[in-house]
């Protein structure tokens, strides 16, 4: 039986693993050199600088306002998102019961596959869609829609107490139909008995929603977290198509991945840019590992 | 047609003929109403903008930097010859599905061989493959842009369809990896086993005994990658550069129009090139929405 | 000068840089979206230390003052983009061979300078003579000059004129034209389109409301007052992606104020330069026109947004440079006829003129030092630099140069026209270009975000200028930046 099994195993792995380490693997290495240096330029050697670079992030007051961005992003994108998402998709599933069986709503599936679209649509579309969306005087959607109630434009990208929800409202626009997928098919999976059970002691719908559906999908929540959490570490694409100056106003809206690009490309200090991108890396795993662990509880078996 | 459906349900709430249903009385109506209401005003947020969009691209300038909400005067299709016949929206669009297509099956070929030794052999070094492909999912592409752009130039594949695919499978990797690694563990052993015992090689196991099995979970992967893939923005800028323009993917196109459109201020030809964008995505979207969603749901749950 | 402009990786909608790097003419039919010139044009600069320009043996006369060899051939390539190339085949081209009969052109109109020559410059064969550097694949410039593959210009610019022989060539262009093609304090390009800035206006609209361009705040602001009782916004640039519009203007105020040396400080990172009264004094002027004059709106807006309003007549004046006709060609109405006017002076005791005018050369041309036919290049440049050449030019390609009064008598657009006029009066008034801009982009960058907070969001000029100092001083301090300087 054990003829031929670690050549197997060599085999199987050997193309996968080459290509991780030569294309993904290698680069971040490299990266994570880069940042001890002070290399701006690329005709010009690195110099290497040790932890000097970190230290002047300290003092960068544009990378906090990228990192309290962060915080705001990952605490309110997944949050909307997987309530709405939640709360739509247990309207789509269990909230419609007619003759006996626990069903979605009537026109579920019209509505799923409607949720769904922005997925589908590439980050550049979008970025342009929602200019027109919140272009900030009465030719704007939203501000045409206000002006013909007597309100007067609002600057949702302009003002900058306004500027990074609006962004994050892009950002939640997009996800929450994958969310409602994803988690209809959780929901599939939670034996109907259950459902029906709970309603003939007469639960009612919020009592099926909090009592039954959250529990039971809470590994399936869990996960949505952490990719909304990934999400919110980047958002690069439409920050930058839709704020002002590019983070703007005032770096109302920017965060790690413009300020990486701009140091990167734009600056050509390529040291600092890795410097903030391994921050990025740390502040990353953090999350995920913390929420992992926050969030981990006794598996509901049914 | 979604808004006739929940007249209809609301205003016969009685009708749901759950038993003990009376219990439910009035407040079940409202919040029947209610949820209804959300799921139209949602499903409006999605298609409102987008079918904006649509009608932008019959406006002329005037109108589209008029009143948001009023109908274009001339139906008329020049703003999409001119976004067709400059932007090679058809050309760019068959680039993406030639990478997209390639670059997603090499993934799974890749990804599922690395998975399934991974969650099936036990051997040394096992742990820490594993753990090099999952921290892949923290890593920020940034960090590593400027790295991987030399070790693709050094490689001679800068501004190929090879070096785009190959970098596109090895960053689809950790993803796959990760999900397919769980999905391949929680197959029954016993069919393996048997296999074996029949006298099947390793390989053979695989490819007819478990990749079959796992199909559930490779189709739903498959998906994923697919959209990932499709909407991938800053690997083609780096990797598929100005001069390398008629390799160009989508979303480089889209970009490049809204910035020509910029220039010229024409905007019903960016509109017209938006849509050009979309509405293909679209179609193939709503044709396959049904194999989407069931494939989500087929491996998403576990 | 802006041909090295690194930020145009970013080639996202709109994108404000490209835009920067390409501002010069109306290329506008070739901006094709995400590029990666900065890696790409960097991909030649290599170690190469650089030999000295061949100076080209003396002894001609004005005739031919580079001993032009009458067969050599001459290898011209031409970046066929906005500009087009007739310029070449029909003006400049037949010039040469009209001189010299027996010399063969050959003529090389290319869109993609970058990949077709940088082979050829790091092989050292096929070398050609004169190049249009242009495009979104242009060659770094610096990284050419470090490599010695250009040739030292100031035999050019010290020859005579061909249409003076008692004039230097020097002395037939605008002020600064030549500095403005310095690396490394020579010149080694010929920056050859010119492009003035100032506030544009619809001179039919401006004609039928009996309204005259403000020649101070004063009359700026009296004007906008009628402006706005019209119904139209009087003042607005677009915050959102083209803040730069903005500083242009309030750094030429200051530069009004009290000379251009005051922008050369600035450019060397001088202490203190930012708290000269003088900018102070521009952005206060300014940042009132901000206040009580624009839109809040604009912040949101990108630079095509603006010019669409502008010309439905939603607002009045625009600050921009003379490209701005050419890139709203095809959308502007038939009401609609671009002029410009200079910025209003902002004090009685300003040191500059009203008519003076910031003028930007652009559009870089160069003479291989390595190719087969030096004095051959330099003659061609010079031929480009004749009254007729220069004229010939714009009749071909709808851009001015920095020939000095070469347009004349030529039928220009009404932007064009106007720009011509501007610059005749401006006569040797001229406003120097900002280097920092390209030089520094942090501080750039940090000079956009300030605008728009003095502009839109009631920032105090006193403290538009301590943020400012504080971004240079911080830009001095910072040893992974490298410093430039400039005397002129």
């Amino acid at each position: 039986m054990r003829q031929g099994r670690y050549p197997f195993i060599v085999g199987m792995l050997a193309a996968p693993v080459t290509l991780y380490v030569v294309f993904v693997i290698g680069p971040y290495a490299q990266a994570f050199y880069i940042a001890l240096t002070n290399w701006h330029g690329l005709a010009k050697a690195p110099v290497f600088i040790g932890l000097d670079n970190f230290r002047r992030l300290f003092d960068d007051e544009v990378f906090w306002a990228a990192v309290r961005h962060h915080l705001i992003i990952l605490l309110a994108l997944p949050l909307a998102t997987i309530a709405i998402a939640l709360v739509f998709s247990f309207l789509l599933n269990v909230a419609g019961g007619r003759a006996g069986r626990l069903t979605g709503v009537r026109g579920s599936p019209v509505y799923k596959v409607i949720f769904f679209l922005p997925q589908v649509l590439a980050v550049a579309v979008i970025g342009v869609l929602f200019q027109a969306v919140y272009r900030p005087d009465t030719s704007g959607m939203i501000n045409g829609l206000l002006a013909k109630v007597g309100i007067n434009p609002v600057g949702w990208l302009t003002e900058p107490k306004l500027a990074l929800w609006s962004i994050i409202g892009v950002l939640v626009w997009q996800a929450v139909g994958f969310y409602v997928v994803l988690f209809s098919a959780g929901m599939a999976s939670i034996p109907q008995d259950l459902f029906e059970a709970a309603a003939l002691d007469g639960a009612g719908r919020l009592t099926l929603f909090f009592r039954i559906t959250v529990p039971l999908l809470w590994d399936t929540l869990q996960v949505g977290w952490v990719y909304l959490g990934i999400l919110a570490f980047d958002c690069f694409a439409i920050v930058q198509v839709l704020s002002v100056d590019r983070g703007g106003p005032d770096n109302a809206t920017t965060v790690l991945a413009l300020e990486t690009w701009r140091n990167a490309f734009t600056y050509s200090k390529f040291g600092y840019a890795s410097a903030m991108g391994v921050a990025l890396f740390f502040l990353t795993i953090t999350f995920a590992a913390l929420t992992l662990r926050i969030t981990r509880r006794e598996r509901i078996e049914f | 047609m979604a808004s006739n459906t929940d007249t209809v349900t609301a205003v016969r709430p009685g009708v749901v003929p759950v038993r003990k249903a009376t219990r439910r009385g009035p407040s079940f109506g409202l919040l029947n109403a209610l949820s209804h209401l959300a799921l139209v005003v949602w499903a409006l947020l999605v298609i409102v903008p987008i079918a904006w969009t649509f009608l932008a691209s019959f406006k002329t300038n005037t109108e589209i930097f008029g009143d948001p909400w009023t109908l274009p005067h001339h139906w008329g299709f020049d703003s999409w010859g001119r976004a067709w016949a400059k932007a090679h929206i058809g050309r760019y669009m068959i680039n993406t599905i030639v990478v997209v297509g390639v670059a997603t099956f090499g993934t799974m070929v890749l990804g599922s061989m690395a998975a399934y030794v991974l969650a099936r052999y036990r051997f040394f070094g096992n742990r820490a493959i594993y753990l090099m492909f999952v921290s892949g999912l923290t890593f920020p592409v940034f960090l590593a842009l400027v790295p991987l752009f030399f070790v693709v130039k050094n490689l001679g594949l800068l501004g190929t369809y090879h070096g785009i695919i190959l970098v596109y499978i090895a960053y689809s990797l950790p993803f796959t990896v990760f999900f397919l690694t769980a999905f391949f563990r929680t197959l029954p052993t016993s069919v393996a086993e048997a296999a074996m015992i029949d006298g099947c090689g390793h390989m053979r196991t695989f490819v007819q005994v478990m990749l079959p099995m796992a199909k559930p979970g490779l189709v739903s992967i498959t998906i994923f990658n697919v959209i990932g893939q499709w909407n991938q923005y800053l690997l083609p800028i780096v990797l598929l550069p100005g001069d390398a323009q008629d390799k160009w993917l989508i979303t480089q196109g889209i970009a490049g129009i809204s910035t020509t459109a910029g220039y010229e201020a024409d905007w019903p030809g960016l509109f017209a090139a938006l849509s050009i964008a979309i509405i293909p995505v679209v179609i193939v979207y709503i044709i396959f929405q049904r194999q989407i969603q069931a494939g989500l749901t087929a491996g998403a749950v576990k | 000068m802006s041909d090295n402009n690194p930020a145009d990786i970013t080639g996202l909608p709109a994108d404000p840089d490209r835009r920067r790097l390409l501002r010069h003419v109306g290329m506008t039919a070739l901006i094709a979206g995400p590029g990666l010139s900065m890696i790409g044009a960097c991909a030649t600069s290599g170690t190469g230390s650089g030999e000295p320009s061949k100076t080209v043996k003396a002894g001609g006369n004005a005739a031919n003052p580079f001993n032009v060899s009458p067969t050599a051939p001459l290898d011209v390539v031409i970046f066929k983009g906005g500009l087009g190339d007739e310029y070449a085949t029909q003006v400049h081209e037949p010039a040469y061979v009209k001189k010299f009969p027996q010399a063969k052109i050959k003529h090389e109109p290319i869109v993609e300078i970058g990949k077709t020559l940088r082979p050829r410059f790091t092989g050292g064969t096929n070398i050609p003579d004169v190049v249009a550097n242009s495009g979104t694949d242009l060659m770094d410039n610096n990284a050419l000059v470090a490599d010695g593959q250009l040739q030292d210009l100031t035999q050019l610019w010290d020859a005579p004129s061909i249409d003076d022989p008692g004039k230097k060539v020097r002395d037939t262009v605008l002020t600064g034209a030549v500095q403005s093609g310095y690396v490394n304090q020579k010149p080694y390009l010929l920056n050859y389109v010119s492009s003035a800035y100032g506030l544009w206006y619809n001179a039919k609209l401006f004609q039928e409301k009996g309204w005259t361009p403000p020649k101070t705040f004063e009359e700026f602001k009296t004007l906008a007052d009628k402006i706005k009782a019209a119904g139209m916004i009087p003042y607005g640039y677009a915050g959102k992606n083209a803040s730069y519009y903005q500083y242009w203007m309030i750094l030429i105020s200051a530069a009004k104020i009290a000379g251009n040396q005051v922008l050369i400080d600035i450019d060397n990172l001088a202490d203190g330069a930012w708290k000269n009264p003088a900018v102070q004094q521009a952005a206060a002027a300014w940042a009132e026109i901000g206040a009580k004059y624009s839109d809040k709106s604009f912040l949101g807006l990108i630079h095509t947004e603006v010019q669409t309003r502008q010309n439905q007549d939603k607002v009045a004046l625009y600050p921009s440079g003379s490209w701005l006709e050419n890139e709203q060609k095809k959308q502007t109405p038939k009401s609609f006829e671009y002029a410009v006017a200079p910025t209003p002076s902002v004090t009685a005791a300003d040191k500059m003129p009203y008519e003076a005018v910031r003028v930007a050369a652009g559009e870089s041309y160069f003479v291989s030092a390595k190719g087969e036919n030096v004095p051959g290049g330099l003659e061609y440049l010079r031929i480009m630099l004749s009254r007729e050449g220069a004229k010939g030019f714009t009749e071909k390609s709808g851009s001015l140069t920095i020939v000095k009064g070469a347009e004349q008598g030529l039928s220009l657009s009404p932007g064009l026209q106007s720009v011509s006029n501007v610059l005749r009066a401006a006569g040797d008034n001229i406003v120097t270009d900002n280097r920092f801009e390209l030089w520094y982009k942090e501080l750039e960058t940090e000079l956009r975000k300030q605008t728009n907070l003095l502009m839109f969001s009631g920032l105090s000029a006193t403290e538009f200028c301590d943020n400012m100092q504080k971004a240079a001083d911080k830009t001095k301090a910072d040893s992974s930046i490298d410093k430039q300087t400039r005397s002129a």
